[in-house]
């Protein structure tokens, strides 16, 4: 699967996402002039409406706006800004999950994500099941899931817990099994939202030092969203500050950091 | 974007399986019987049915020299798997909402696999059939090798139709809706209760351009008709149309509001 390069090109509108799985490349991500727009509807009748006419009015607010910034390979950047700036949804057009509406986004290598631990699982499902579905889906073979999940229990600290089906797990309890798989897969990008104060005080330390790990080998690049400037200190080399859907400033940490706090 | 989607489809087989295989899971979880239930149900309602012609209704005349009760379970298996289809079919992205909006994962196979794992169950159902009618002493003729070839096409056929109402079902609730109470019109309208050729010539050519009938029909061509079904052209060309203007607005659909699905859901 590793071995295989995928390059993908999605034109959508006025945007353009190239996305491969080169890790090779010297750059990361770039956003070059990305705008991301929402339409809001009045309600879901409405919305219906407008994929049959385009005279249904609605309203728009640009989540990211012109948006331009580069991480290069191996890097650890610490995006902030404060809540609505825009940061959530740059993340997530990062992983995949959602469309620029125009400007281009290049992504080099396989990213996984820390967005919102607890989501992401079927609450149906047992830990164990969930676990290897998402091993499957994101492309490991029979025998790595097989070395790789005990691993995953281990660190997820859910002991026999893990037949039991997920809706039975406490919130911690989904978001440790959530960090345990999603920092255990060895992307070429990680990228990190708030979830660094995972369960108890021991469990948050443990996965400081497993990010801190993650950001020490070679050729990973991590991508850190957060409101505390402390965390963005003590993990990252340099900080893009983010206003308005708009990158702001980019340098190195302290500065960045600065200039958030001033602004 | 034709050859895109069955690009993905084809580069994510193996997973587009094991999906399949649990949602099966999810659905038999939790029963004590699990998989027995896969042939449980079918049982249950031939068993119903027997009841209910052996004492109730009294007018099965056998259909081709085959008992009425064949000819009845040959429609109504295939119903359950289209009626699934229609009704939960139609919105597979609120069943999977991690899949669309959590993870990057094409929301083209989710169609795929959701009417994978139903179409496991109908297969299921028809191994069943088979057994219990050999077992009742009516042996499965030629034409039952046509039989994997048409549930070949009908999960093409449902696949679309998954794909091209999905993204309305994500966008509206209301829609959703719509599907679900569609399920029982299209039960009585299409045949599966009665025969269609008692009914007058024009209604049988509007009949013809239903799809849920001609699925029906041709899984009884296989069972109780003794025919190929490909011979049956004036179903058959009306059914490739319908086919070819559901895919068409599965592709249409999918192309403009893919993108709009993750920001809604």
């Amino acid at each position: 699967m590793s071995s295989e390069v995928i390059a993908e090109t999605t034109r959508i509108g006025d945007a353009t996402v190239v996305r491969d799985e080169n890790a090779a490349e010297p750059i990361a991500v770039r956003f070059d002039h990305v705008t991301k727009t929402y339409k809001l509807f009045k309600n879901d009748r409405q919305r219906l409406l407008a994929t049959f006419s385009k005279r249904v009015k609605y309203d728009t607010v640009n989540a990211s706006d012109d948006l331009s910034f580069t991480v290069p390979r191996g890097a650890s950047v610490a995006l902030l800004g404060d809540n609505g700036a825009g940061k959530s949804t740059a993340l997530k057009m990062i992983t995949g999950v959602c469309f620029p509406t125009s400007g281009l986004l290049e992504v080099h290598g396989r990213v996984s994500a820390l967005l919102e631990l607890s989501a992401g699982f079927d609450m149906k499902l047992s830990g164990m099941e969930n676990i290897d579905m998402r091993c499957q889906l994101w492309g490991l073979s029979r025998e790595e899931s097989e070395r790789l999940i005990p691993e995953i229990v281990e660190f997820s600290e859910l002991g026999k817990y893990i037949t039991q089906p997920m809706r039975t797990y406490s919130s911690g309890m989904r978001a440790r099994l959530g960090f345990a798989f999603a920092s255990s897969i060895r992307p070429d990008i990680l990228v990190v939202d708030e979830a660094l104060s995972v369960g108890d005080r021991k469990f948050a330390a443990k996965c400081r030092d497993r990010v801190r790990g993650i950001i020490a080998r070679e050729n990973v690049t991590v991508l850190f969203v957060t409101h505390s400037t402390r965390m963005a200190r003590e993990f990252c080399e340099t900080g893009i500050v983010i206003q308005h859907g708009r990158a702001v400033f980019s340098g190195g940490i302290d500065d960045a950091v600065a200039y958030y706090e001033r602004s | 974007m034709l050859f895109s989607i069955i690009r993905e489809n084809w580069r994510w087989r193996h997973q587009v399986w094991n999906l399949a295989k649990i949602d099966l899971v999810k659905t038999y979880r939790g029963a004590a019987l699990g998989k027995l239930w896969l042939f449980a149900k079918p049982a249950v309602y031939i068993f119903v049915f027997w009841f209910a012609l052996r004492f109730g209704i009294r007018s099965s005349a056998d259909v081709n020299g085959k008992p009425f009760l064949l000819w009845l379970a040959a429609g109504v298996f295939p119903w359950f798997f289209m009626s699934d289809m229609i009704t939960t079919g139609s919105d597979v992205y609120r069943r999977y909402p991690y899949l669309v909006n959590r993870i990057k994962f094409p929301l083209s196979l989710i169609s795929t696999f959701y009417t994978l794992s139903l179409l496991i169950i109908m297969a299921c159902m028809m191994a069943f059939t088979v057994v219990v009618a050999a077992i009742f002493g009516i042996h499965p003729s030629v034409y039952l090798l046509q039989l994997p070839l048409v549930m070949a096409i009908m999960f093409v056929f449902w696949v679309a139709w998954s794909m091209m109402l999905s993204p309305l079902g994500a966008i509206s609730r209301d829609f959703a809706k719509l599907m679900k109470t569609l399920g029982t019109p299209f039960f009585w309208l299409s045949g599966i209760l009665f025969r269609l050729d008692s009914l007058p010539h024009a209604a049988r050519v509007v009949m013809a351009f239903n799809p849920v009938s001609w699925c029906v029909e041709a899984v009884r061509d296989c069972f109780v008709y003794d025919i190929w079904f490909w011979t049956q052209w004036q179903d058959f060309v009306p059914f490739l149309i319908v086919l070819a203007v559901v895919a068409l607005l599965a592709v249409h659909n999918y192309r403009r509001l893919h993108t709009e699905v993750p920001d809604v859901i």
